[in-house]
């Protein structure tokens, strides 16, 4: 039987707030397939960044199934949701966060070192990342040191290294100005497609969701189609 | 791998990371700080108890004491002297001053090498030249009756029986003596031994000072029994029981006292870890977003402290080490400078390192170390990579 890469299964999401619960999410339902990109598109506190928490493994379902590969990462120990962050899911978060105490190179070292890579190899593939994203004269630049596109390049090159089979993006040009921005999407649609990655995407930018493969609306905690 | 690289940058920060330098090297010095005056103290302790009781077991008690008749002819391997000697008390008395004394009959040939180095004698030939009763005093003796070489003091001898009298006897200093410790110093006089026989009330009492060779030290007991063919005999410890036995609990306080020091050492090795933690919060939110294991994370942190705790450890006991040979001629100093309650303890002693004391004091270090660390390391496991996205 043939599994999506990623789905929903009537997720719900509840978030204590004081005495009662805050409901984010309900009864949501999303797949996304291989190599296909989908954009979230929704406004501010509509529980975008909170489908992503769930699809990347870093938040549970309070119900429902949030199934990679057919495996639900709800019933998944923190080891095993480790292990999927790392070889599964690359994220491309808002502000880039990169580590201010290393380079760029080591920066997008980081995935690799954790799945276990040598350091010679793990470098020369970094390296290689760093030259297609046209960094490749800011290998040993802080990212202090760094532009605010240069930083969102290198934090996409992290999130490739370890060739994952799922890309997260939130928000991936919000911290941007406008001549960075388009510079970025490019970027970002190339490299996925280039890999053959999925892409499940958060953004405001309507010409970045545009040219994703499926649009979703986020309002009243569930997804409409675009 | 990433334990490895995570571990390096933390104890080998960049150049430009003066602050995580910083903190490293203060780290190590600050347990370092902590293990030299415990090392300290302990060489001076042992050293200070290990002189103590070669002085009195040099020249005042022996290793053994053989109550045996005069003709008494003794030779065992384990032996390295033996010396017919006479013992009796008085009180001595100068112009000015007087002091209760221990005095001691020697013949010659007493004063051998070994107990020529601790008297730091001028001569050999001592008890030799004079008309009336040659005696050497301490040179801390004299001083305290104000009196020095040449000078005649006079006695009143007590006798350890009951119904005899007591003696008075005349006498000249006609050398002294420096030990260098006070207690011992101020309280014993040697005579020649046929002298002391003839003044002490009664004779004085005889017996044979036995020293043993370095080899059979252990062995008291059974050496005794071995050479003492049934006469009655006793031991140096037995024989000075408050020393030995207040020598024992000091060194048990002062051991409790480490260990207590220890503690507080492991509360700082603590909060080091505590705030390294602190300062890589967002990194380790960062790191388990992007798949790391909380066992991983745990290892590098557990194993960067406790290197730091490992580094300032070897340091401490090496300087305190060093320092220690400096800490005799230091104390000396200081005694001579006028601090006064030194003159009490023995300054001139040689360094004696108990190293399975250090392994000890070492040991414990790293095993609190170790607990105390361990408690900080559940923070990481409270640390959410969610926590990564209050950067965003």
């Amino acid at each position: 039987m043939h599994e999506p890469l990623l789905r929903f299964e009537n997720v719900v999401k509840k978030y204590p707030s004081g005495t009662q619960e805050l409901l984010i999410l309900e009864n949501l339902n999303l797949t996304l397939e291989s190599r296909r990109s989908i954009a979230i598109v929704g406004k501010s506190g509509s529980g975008k960044s909170t489908l992503l928490n769930l699809a990347g493994g870093l938040a549970k379902p309070t119900a429902g199934r949030v199934l990679f590969q057919g495996k639900d990462l709800g019933k998944m120990h923190d080891r095993e949701l480790s292990y999927y962050r790392n070889r599964h899911v690359g994220f491309v978060f808002q502000s880039h966060i990169l580590l201010e105490d290393f380079s760029a190179l080591e920066n997008i070292c980081i995935p690799a070192l954790i799945k276990g890579g040598r350091l010679k190899e793990v470098k020369k593939r970094a390296l290689e990342l760093l030259e297609r994203v046209g960094l490749a004269d800011r290998v040993d630049h802080r990212p202090q040191k760094l532009s605010g596109g240069e930083r969102q390049r290198v934090a996409l090159c992290r999130a490739l290294i370890n060739q994952c089979d799922l890309i997260i993006a939130d928000e991936p040009t919000g911290s941007l100005d406008e001549g960075s921005k388009g510079e970025i999407e490019d970027l970002l649609l190339q490299l996925v497609v280039e890999a053959e990655k999925s892409l499940l995407l958060v953004t405001h930018e309507k010409s970045l969701a545009l040219r994703c493969d499926t649009v979703y609306q986020l309002e009243n905690r569930g997804l409409t189609l675009v | 791998m990433f334990r490895t690289w995570l571990s390096q940058h933390l104890l080998l920060p960049p150049k430009d990371l003066v602050y995580s330098r910083r903190r490293l090297v203060r780290s190590v010095f600050l347990i370092a700080l902590v293990m030299i005056p415990l090392v300290l103290a302990l060489i001076f302790m042992d050293g200070m108890m290990q002189g103590i009781t070669d002085k009195y077991i040099l020249l005042q008690d022996g290793h053994l004491q053989l109550y045996t008749p005069e003709d008494f002819a003794i030779d065992d391997a384990a032996i390295f002297s033996a010396d017919r000697v006479v013992n009796g008390y008085g009180i001595i008395y100068s112009k000015e001053q007087s002091s209760e004394v221990k005095l001691k009959g020697v013949k010659t040939g007493y004063f051998n090498p070994k107990r020529e180095a601790e008297l730091n004698l001028e001569t050999t030939d001592v008890l030799q030249r004079s008309s009336v009763t040659p005696i050497m005093v301490s040179e801390t003796l004299a001083k305290m009756l104000n009196v020095e070489k040449g000078d005649r003091v006079a006695f009143i001898l007590i006798p350890e029986e009951e119904g005899r009298g007591a003696r008075p006897l005349l006498a000249q200093i006609t050398d002294t003596y420096n030990t260098n410790y006070y207690e011992l110093d101020s309280a014993l006089v040697y005579l020649d031994y046929a002298d002391a026989q003839k003044y002490l009330p009664s004779g004085g009492k005889s017996y044979l000072e036995v020293l043993l060779t370095a080899k059979a030290t252990n062995q008291l007991s059974t050496v005794a029994q071995r050479v003492a063919q049934g006469y009655s005999w006793a031991s140096w410890d037995q024989f000075n029981q408050t020393v030995y036995h207040n020598f024992v609990s000091s060194r048990q306080v002062i051991f409790l006292v480490f260990l207590l020091i220890l503690l507080v050492a492991g509360v700082y090795v603590a909060s080091l870890s505590n705030e390294l933690i602190q300062d890589s919060y967002q990194s380790i939110a960062l790191y388990k977003a992007l798949g790391a294991q909380q066992k991983d994370l745990s290892c590098v942190f557990y194993s960067v402290v406790m290197l730091i705790t490992l580094t300032g450890l070897v340091l401490g006991l090496l300087l305190g080490i060093l320092l220690g040979y400096l800490l005799s001629p230091f104390l000396l100093w200081l005694s001579k400078s006028g601090l006064e309650g030194l003159r009490y303890y023995l300054l001139d002693f040689n360094v004696v390192i108990a190293w399975r004391d250090l392994l000890f004091i070492g040991a414990s270090m790293v095993i609190i170390a170790s607990i105390t660390v361990g408690f900080t390391l559940a923070r990481i496991k409270k640390i959410s990579p969610l926590e990564v996205l209050q950067q965003d």
